[in-house]
């Protein structure tokens, strides 16, 4: 009976448990929503409409819209070369470049823009920022569109091809249809990335809404100006939100079975095969070669070399102390808004499921501003705990738990948990019995990616760690604020080796993923 | 059964992640016990940790430091209220105090520590105290430009003839200080001014430190800084091998500003006796030479040697205009929004 109408509706009412855990990020992501407004409202009518007409705003939007959008066409030019590179071409050697090619995600952009900034000042302008930028986040497309090339059916092309297609065609019209919701996801995600990013726009010097943001903040605590700014940050996420959500809507009819296992042969490169190794090479030397070629030049000529060398040790417990249990609270938070979303389709569910990606695009000062406003008014015993500094990682990195998650929630048959339910389990005893098993290689890649994303992470944990809580990423931007660059190199560089083993894992579960496919 | 023992892992992991997630806040807790002060500093942090090495190692008092800008802790404190776990404020320019002293959240300090210091460096109501002082500087590079093209005042700066060859930062406390020595000794309107062509012709970068460098990798042919800069970079190079040079105004221009650090004890501490122990150190002799063997700062305090080769205090020729003039520099936040830079 239950079987049967689950087949012929898809529609059934979501499970109280879920209702209830799904509740929990929702409320959490309108904290932030509900601060700004009600700083925004500080100004009243008149001056809400005088700060937005201001000069400064055009230009200030001009800059971040221009950014975000060369940014994300950027990431995902290169994102979907590479990906069919290492997926379908016979380049040399592609298994290493698939591991190779995903390990720029490990470079924080404010290193690599430290390293950028001082090679020449040119890169010190928007074309710079969105040259720099694009390099080190295009693994945020290639990752994704990578594993939707590996799943795909390759029936497909042959049909394509056999009805007398070229190659380019046959990628066009056959191929990257396929890859859409990958390429849209990881689209979505660089836009809203670009749209918070700060510490590497400071330091290239292109002011945008969240260097703005950053900038009120500096010269003024409850600034309207900054709320204001805030806000409108939040409206320019909105429509890549909805678009994206389209996206995912309209494929999800478009999608055949994904029933044969069977593999394209990968295609001959040719003539393009020395160019295509020149170009992967380059790649990695600028997003890598050159930030650790700076690095190791700092280390040489600095005099601060070896200064706060005590320091490494209590930075990394920080960094791992906060991030292991930080990664474990988001993904456990994700876990629901990413169920509900697969399973139970609906208005409800799509809205909780796309609130994070709105204030994703927020900069980690104006959650930890938020935080800080809340907890002292509400909560003050939370004030400057680990648990709040939780709660900021959850705002600012839900998104990408969610899509990490996503991808494996949709490849379990809700006939399993139908099964499991038909035999007697309550609807939370059969995901805990049924699909949380299942699932692991998503919980894992997620895991990975929370581990990095929090590792990195500065302006928030600059406000809201507990005091004395110094991590990896603080302690380069307080040494490198002190002009002791030499000092800094230690820290920056283990930052970046301990962010390459969640970057591995993170790669090979989400190719696990697929190849379950 | 690789079934139940997929469930197994899945229990172990969730009881190992929890367990981690409730004993990081424990830990947090437990740091807190035992004697400590805690330190809001936006001083530099190279000059608090040698300062604080001192004190803790005279005294046997801990000191936790929470580290940001100082106008941004101002504010963090200012929301904080009389939640603030903060003990002492350490900031590297007096607006920020003078903004926490108008809004009566420092406690008087006590008049021995007050007498350590020249009467300009203390606060009339006795609430803060300067701990260092610094000059505004024109740091340029020397292979761009040469001193004998310099403009008479800082102020000519503002100027089409500089387009793209000055740094400044809009959000320095210090820049504030010096808008506020123009409205001072010239006037609003030449304020304003000076901030639009700044803005019209200048580069604007974000941090001073940022700026310094830029002059010194010879991206920028001048910057409108702090003295101290140019020995950081200075003292990570060496001296010799410095391609800017500082150039100091004197004849009372507002280019030859002198800004200092201070620091107060804030009325909602309950360790008023530690604190106030803590900024007494400060201004001692003790106090003054480590603040000033860390960092190219000039001491608040008569007879205390730089290991730096500063240029002797006497020589900087300032502008009359003191921390109390400047006030909490409400005025020059005005006037960088009037003039779009914020």
């Amino acid at each position: 009976m239950t079987l049967a109408l689950a087949g012929a509706g898809q529609r059934r009412p979501q499970p109280v448990w879920l209702v209830a855990a799904a509740l929990v990020p929702v409320a959490l992501m309108c904290l932030p929503l509900v601060y700004v407004a009600l700083r925004s409202w500080q100004a009243g009518p008149s001056g809400i409409v005088a700060e937005l007409l201001r000069e400064r705003t055009l230009m200030l939007l001009l800059n971040t819209v221009a950014l975000a959008l060369g940014v994300t066409l950027g990431a995902c030019l290169i994102g979907v070369a590479v990906a069919w590179c290492v997926e379908r071409s016979d380049l040399p050697g592609r298994r290493w470049w698939r591991i190779a090619a995903s390990l720029p995600l490990a470079m924080p952009a404010f290193v690599a823009s430290y390293a950028w900034s001082s090679v020449h000042v040119a890169v010190q302008s928007l074309p710079g920022a969105i040259f720099v930028l694009t390099i080190v986040v295009y693994p945020l497309v290639f990752l994704p569109v990578a594993a939707a090339l590996r799943g795909m059916d390759p029936a497909f092309e042959d049909v394509a091809r056999s009805l007398g297609k070229g190659p380019w065609e046959t990628f066009v019209t056959v191929v990257l249809p396929q890859a859409w919701p990958a390429l849209g996801a990881g689209a979505l995600l660089v836009l809203t990335h670009m749209m918070a990013e700060f510490g590497a726009l400071s330091l290239l010097r292109v002011q945008t809404f969240t260097t703005a943001i950053f900038q009120s903040y500096e010269l003024q605590f409850d600034s309207a100006s900054a709320a204001l700014q805030s806000a409108v940050l939040m409206a320019l996420c909105l429509p890549a939100a909805w678009g994206e959500m389209r996206l995912r809507q309209r494929l999800h009819v478009a999608r055949a079975g994904r029933g044969s296992a069977r593999r394209l042969p990968p295609r001959p490169l040719g003539r393009m095969r020395l160019p295509a190794l020149a170009g992967f090479a380059l790649l990695l030397t600028l997003s890598l070669g050159v930030p650790f070629a700076m690095l190791a030049w700092w280390l040489a000529v600095g005099t601060s070399r070896g200064a706060g060398i005590a320091d490494l040790g209590p930075a990394i417990a920080g960094s791992l102390g906060l991030a292991l249990p930080g990664a474990v609270i988001v993904v456990a938070l994700a876990l629901p808004l990413a169920f509900a979303a697969v399973r139970h389709p609906g208005p409800l569910s799509r809205i909780a499921d796309r609130l994070p990606y709105i204030v994703h695009g927020l900069p980690g000062l104006v959650v930890a501003l938020a935080l800080v406003f809340l907890s002292i008014r509400y909560a003050r015993p939370l004030y400057q705990t680990a648990f709040l500094l939780f709660v900021a990682y959850a705002m600012l990195f839900l998104p990408l738990a969610q899509s990490a998650l996503r991808a494996s929630i949709e490849l379990v048959p809700p006939r399993l948990e139908e099964l499991a339910r038909g035999l007697g389990r309550n609807p939370f005893g059969a995901f805990a019995a049924v699909t949380a098993p299942n699932i692991m290689p998503g919980v894992g890649a997620a895991l990975a990616l929370m581990v990095l994303e929090i590792m990195r992470e500065l302006t928030a944990t600059l406000m809201l760690a507990p005091i004395g809580v110094t991590t990896l990423a603080t302690e380069v931007w307080s040494h490198g604020n002190d002009g002791q660059f030499a000092a800094a190199a230690p820290f920056a560089a283990l930052l970046v080796l301990v962010s390459a083993l969640p970057v591995y894992v993170f790669t090979r579960r989400s190719s696990e993923l697929y190849d379950l496919q | 059964m690789p079934h139940l023992d997929r469930r197994g892992f899945l229990k172990a992991g969730a009881w190992a992640a929890g367990s981690a997630a409730l004993a990081r806040p424990a830990i947090g807790g437990a740091w807190a016990a035992g004697e400590t002060l805690t330190l809001y500093n936006g001083q530099h942090e190279k000059t608090t940790r040698a300062l604080i090495d001192v004190f803790s190692g005279a005294t046997g008092i801990r000191v936790n430091v929470r580290q940001g800008s100082s106008s941004q802790l101002a504010n963090q404190l200012i929301e904080e209220g009389d939640a603030s776990p903060a003990d002492v404020f350490y900031s590297e320019e007096s607006p920020p105090l003078v903004a926490l002293a108008n809004r009566s959240m420092l406690a008087t300090l006590d008049d021995d520590t007050l007498k350590q210091v020249p009467p300009i460096y203390a606060a009339k109501d006795r609430t803060w105290v300067c701990a260092s002082l610094r000059s505004r500087v024109v740091a340029y590079n020397k292979a761009m430009v040469s001193e004998g093209e310099f403009p008479a005042s800082v102020l000519g700066f503002a100027a089409e003839a500089w387009k793209d060859r000055v740094a400044y930062v809009p959000t320095s406390g210090a820049l504030l200080e010096q808008i506020m020595a123009i409205e001072l000794l010239d006037g609003r309107d030449a304020a304003l001014e000076w901030l639009k062509g700044l803005k019209a012709h200048g580069r604007l970068y974000p941090t001073n430190g940022a700026a310094m460098k830029a002059v010194e990798d010879g991206e920028i042919a001048t910057a409108l800084i702090n003295n101290y800069y140019w020995f950081s970079i200075a003292q990570e190079v060496g001296d010799a091998n410095m391609k800017s040079a500082l150039f100091y105004y004197g004849h009372k221009d507002p280019g030859a500003l002198i800004s200092a650090t201070a620091a107060g004890v804030l009325k909602s501490s309950r360790k008023q006796d530690l604190a106030r122990r803590f900024v007494a150190f400060m201004v001692s002799e003790g106090g003054q030479q480590a603040i000033v063997d860390s960092m190219a700062e000039y001491p608040v305090r008569p007879g205390i040697e730089s290991t730096f080769a500063l240029k002797p205090f006497d020589e900087l020729d300032p502008p009359a205009i003191g921390p109390a003039d400047i006030g909490d520099a409400a005025d020059a936040l005005v006037l960088i929004r009037e003039a779009g830079l914020a």
